[in-house]
């Protein structure tokens, strides 16, 4: 299994890349301005569609076969998935981008049938496999949000181009970007990480109570936000929400400090200590939340602080995380492909060969400050702090899809 | 070519996430030469190890090319499982755990 993970990963980086460069074209603009116009709305969705969703996509792929020792239901299915999602996304981008409602509307099916085929994929991969544990849990539960999560953005393109809903839109907006972002990412980003921490920190013996008890907490989040916001409930019911995730953090938290008690190798990599780190941040970010959402409710309903926790939990979390994983998905995926077939058979390099880990810390800490400061910068409401700070982080993130783009060319 | 000759050699293959061998790993449970005929019978650090063909396959390569060798069979088993007991003092060390 390399081209079809590669593809996802390639296209995933690609858009990254592309992300960064407009960004620092426009000097950082988009962030200055109201995240609910097309220029937000074109950034928001490279990062979130054309980038994270590709790269978990290819993710899923690569590591989900390794997970349960089995081929995926069907790779042809696969490739199909990722021409139409590949399609659907660029469309949706143009539509975006050229303020074309019913190119957004078109494409936005396009995408969601992307997805659909998907979520097929991986739940016959699943259902094939019945191998249930915290990992297949909380992947199945993952795929099954993104499926929602394109639903509801296609029933929000549709009401663009035909107006069919009008007194929806809300209810819809807020549940679609609850589900993306806690459901499909933040339970495939828990999920993977039961596999992937034991596995970089060598830790042996980690029960996986805590893993459960993350999962069902995070759930309960994910479908108790979205109930929320669906049925227009009053704020308290959001808190209740954001209080359950908070917890589920917590949980996960307490789980990663499990896991890194039974390590028996020193350092688990640059880039998992990043995914770690942005966890613990994460923790305090969803504290910070919950209670503002108890002390200060119209200050935390504020598009500024809604904009803030944005950015704190999609940069702070989903994509350091993300970034961070990259530094060992791409070697592996590279190595595998290169070098397996010589093991055995002479000299080849390891995979700490292919990439350098000292670079990854320097430029993930780049990263990781620059956000802060970008973060910083909208708390402030300084444009200068966001132009430079947001350029800062476009430039590192280019530096880092750079480097690790170079690992298919050793 | 003995057992002990062939636990040497198999020294050659690497984990790669690792960069430790897997002799020193304690992979290698058993090794058996029935007049060329070599059976090995490994396991890998965890169940669902994304290297589990790479390293399999690799100690099946090398052996394969060795004179006097006429067989190779790699068996992955799961029982006993691995333990982080079972490594060398050196890939303790090298993995930085003593």
């Amino acid at each position: 299994m390399f081209r079809l993970p590669f593809l996802f990963i390639a296209t995933g980086l690609a858009c990254f890349a592309l992300l960064d460069v407009t960004t620092l074209a426009q000097a950082a603009g988009w962030i200055v301005h109201p995240p609910r116009s097309p220029a937000g709305w074109f950034h928001v969705h490279l990062l979130v569609l054309g980038w994270a969703t590709m790269i978990a996509m290819g993710a899923v792929y690569q590591l989900l076969h390794v997970v349960l020792q089995k081929e995926v239901f069907s790779r042809t299915l696969g490739y199909v998935n990722y021409a139409v999602f590949t399609v659907g996304t660029a469309g949706l981008l143009a539509g975006f981008a050229a303020v074309q409602t019913r190119w957004i509307a078109a494409f936005a099916i396009l995408a969601w049938i992307g997805i659909v085929l998907f979520a097929i994929n991986i739940a016959l991969t699943l259902i094939r496999a019945a191998q249930w544990n915290p990992i297949t849990f909380s992947t199945a539960s993952a795929v099954f949000y993104l499926f929602l999560t394109g639903l509801i953005g296609l029933a929000m393109g549709l009401n663009f181009a035909f107006h069919w809903w009008p007194t929806w839109h809300e209810r819809l907006f807020y549940t679609h970007i609850w589900l993306g972002t806690l459901g499909w990412f933040g339970l495939l980003i828990t999920g993977f990480s039961y596999k992937m921490l034991p596995m970089f920190y060598l830790a042996h013996g980690v029960s996986n109570r805590t893993a459960y008890v993350v999962t069902i907490l995070w759930n309960a989040a994910v479908l108790a936000g979205a109930a929320a916001f669906l049925t227009a409930a009053p704020f308290p019911a959001v808190g209740a929400a954001v209080g359950l995730f908070t917890l589920a953090v917590y949980s996960y938290n307490l789980h990663t400090t499990q896991i890194r008690k039974a390590h028996h190798k020193k350092s688990p990599g640059a880039g998992v200590l990043a995914a770690v780190y942005s966890t613990r941040a994460l923790a305090v970010t969803s504290t910070i939340a919950f209670a503002a959402i108890l002390f200060a409710p119209a200050r935390a309903a504020d598009e500024r602080a809604v904009v803030i926790f944005a950015w704190a939990y999609l940069w702070g979390w989903v994509a350091l995380t993300i970034l961070g994983y990259l530094s060992k998905i791409v070697p592996f995926l590279w190595w595998t492909h290169k070098y397996g077939p010589r093991v055995g058979k002479g000299t080849i390099p390891t995979m700490a060969d292919l990439l350098e880990d000292r670079y990854v810390a320097y430029v993930l800490t780049a990263v990781a400050a620059s956000l802060l400061l970008l973060i910083i910068g909208l708390g402030l409401g300084s444009d200068v702090w966001i132009i430079w700070s947001g350029a800062a982080l476009s430039l590192f993130s280019l530096a880092y899809v750079c480097l690790i783009a170079r690992v298919f060319t050793r | 070519m003995d057992t002990a000759e062939i636990r040497e050699l198999l020294k050659q293959v690497y984990d790669p996430e690792l960069g430790v061998n897997i002799v020193d790993l304690g992979l290698v449970y058993e090794i058996h030469n029935d007049d060329g005929d070599v059976c090995i019978r490994m396991t890998l650090t965890t169940p669902g190890c994304p290297m589990h063909d790479t390293i399999a396959g690799g100690a099946e390569r090398l052996l394969q090319n060795q004179p006097g060798i006429r067989s190779v069979k790699v068996d992955v088993v799961w029982d006993p499982p691995w333990s982080p007991d079972k490594m060398s003092e050196e890939a303790k060390e090298r993995l930085g755990f003593r």
